[in-house]
């Protein structure tokens, strides 16, 4: 396991496709410092009657769908690249149990996935809380504690997306198909859910993957587009099942499919 | 004793492949049918057969790609599928363009050679001996198809294996390659390596090989030295030519 490992890191690492989706990941935190940044400047310009019902946005929650759909191309193509490139034929006759191929891919592919998701979602959040202050009635003045469980919740999301693009790659084969339901899970759903009469918009948007995070730790807010109907531990399981059973039904199929 | 990464195994190189009532099928297509033969250490066995003859099909089956239906390939009387490190058992070239176009030649080999323990310093010399050092920091992508056949044969021998197949390695191999791959392959063979070597240039399979395995339609038509071909038959040509005639798959009326 430790030489495949090796193996699948150095692929990933020895081509330049990775550095620009990671470049772009990153990039979430000075897009959310000018931001960030333009809107202290108008809250300044504003007279004091509108800067008190001013509101803003939690910026690394808006943003986390940047690394997200970074890290979950990545994955994806960490894994389609194989197929498209006949590669996956050399892959699987060096290590014939195959499974270990897709178990080093995710545990290479999680890790960046992890990386970018704290540097993501901890820098963005910092970067706006440096310029931001206490404007906003306060929005960012409130202890970095309390929203340390919010904030590695989302970064978790990171994560997710990652190993879903390698399961989803892996099951489907084509990367432009996989692209296609991280885009659809991501934005295409939540907007048709949206539009579902009750009670089954609540319930089929409390599934979205933008929705777990606050679910997991009970922090609901009322302007959220997702539902909010599942207890932490449920949307704590609904996660994990995004990453791992796409992943799983792809390990099955690589083991018996013909290569 | 302690083994230095980069030096393969010492051990005695001879290897067999053998095929017991190999069968694969294809929803309704037989590709293979009840092919058994063997291929021994000490020369280069040529395999030859039309298109669409099931030849790419056996060296997937031998290499465990592929499942066969019934029937087993074995590779030193093992199934491929129970080696642990199999690059140390069996070098293969199925595809030479099978590669990702954005690595280079060296990380593609240095790939392959983590997979199964194999050192930086055997990929640095493999590089060497299919004569890719000056262009290995390159982009694949931007390689000929005749460097890139170069590449595959280099990802075969990176194990230092007793069994080596190849698929058509001289297709985009200019005449110098061409000759430079037929004098690679007959040393292999004179070390006491077993070869499997499918191609459709006849002369140089003449000059290449020592037996040869002929299928068709899936099924072995005939097995028998280039000697014994070219007796019977003005040439290796003339043999293939009137042994195949009745299973040609996809040929003019």
């Amino acid at each position: 396991m430790k030489a495949v490992l090796a193996s699948e890191w150095l692929k990933l690492r020895s081509v330049r496709s990775t550095y620009l989706i990671l470049g772009i990941g990153l990039s979430t935190v000075l897009l959310g410092l000018a931001l960030a940044a333009s809107a202290a400047g108008m809250y300044d310009a504003a007279p004091p009657t509108q800067q008190a019902r001013a509101r803003i946005a939690d910026l690394e929650e808006a943003f986390a769908i940047i690394p997200q759909l970074c890290m979950g191309v990545l994955g994806t193509l960490a894994m389609t690249s194989e197929y498209t490139t006949g590669m996956i034929r050399t892959s699987l006759a060096l290590v014939p149990r195959r499974w270990p191929v897709l178990a080093a891919k995710s545990m290479v592919v999680g890790s960046l996935g992890l990386f970018v998701g704290v540097l993501a979602v901890f820098g963005t959040y910092f970067a706006a809380r440096g310029a931001l202050g206490d404007r906003f009635s306060g929005a960012y003045a409130t202890a970095v504690g309390d929203r340390v469980p919010l904030l590695v919740s989302l970064s978790l999301t990171v994560l997710v997306f990652a190993l879903l693009g390698v399961g989803l790659g892996a099951l489907l084969r084509s990367a432009a198909g996989a692209t296609a339901v991280i885009v659809a899970l991501v934005y295409g759903l939540p907007m048709i859910i949206d539009k579902i009469p009750e009670p089954w918009s609540e319930r089929l948007g409390s599934l979205m993957i933008g929705a777990l995070p606050r679910q997991i730790t009970g922090d609901i807010i009322a302007t959220s587009v997702y539902g909010s109907s599942l207890s932490p531990p449920v949307a704590a399981v609904v996660m994990v099942a995004y990453a791992t059973v796409p992943l799983t039904i792809a390990s099955w199929l690589l083991c018996r499919r013909d290569a | 004793m302690v083994r230095r990464a980069g030096d393969p195994p010492p051990r005695i190189l001879y290897g067999v492949i053998e095929l017991q009532h190999l069968t694969k099928r294809y929803g309704g297509t037989l590709a293979v049918d009840d092919l058994s033969f063997a291929v021994a250490p000490g020369h280069v066995t040529g395999f030859l057969g039309p298109n669409g003859a099931g030849k790419s099909t056996t060296m997937r089956l031998i290499l465990g790609l592929d499942a066969p239906t019934s029937g087993q390939a074995l590779v030193n009387g093992r199934r491929y599928t129970s080696f642990r490190k199999p690059l140390r058992e069996v070098g293969a070239l199925l595809d030479a363009s099978a590669v990702h176009g954005g690595r280079s030649a060296y990380n593609h080999l240095l790939c392959m050679a983590r997979a199964n323990g194999i050192g930086l310093k055997r990929v640095v010399q493999v590089l060497e001996q299919v004569g890719l050092a000056s262009v290995a920091r390159k982009r694949v992508g931007g390689i000929s198809l005749g460097m890139k056949q170069r590449l595959g044969i280099a990802s075969a021998l990176l194990g230092n294996p007793g069994v080596l197949m190849f698929d058509e390695p001289v297709n985009g191999l200019d005449p110098d390659g061409v000759r430079w791959i037929r004098d690679l392959l007959r040393s292999l063979a004179a070390e006491g390596r077993t070869i499997l070597l499918s191609s459709h240039l006849m002369s140089a399979m003449a000059l290449t090989a020592e037996r040869i395995v002929i299928i068709g339609r899936g099924r072995l038509i005939t097995e028998a030295t280039v000697a014994e071909l070219t007796a019977r038959h003005r040439s290796l040509e003339d043999a293939y030519m009137a042994l195949t005639s009745g299973s040609l798959e996809y040929g003019a009326a």
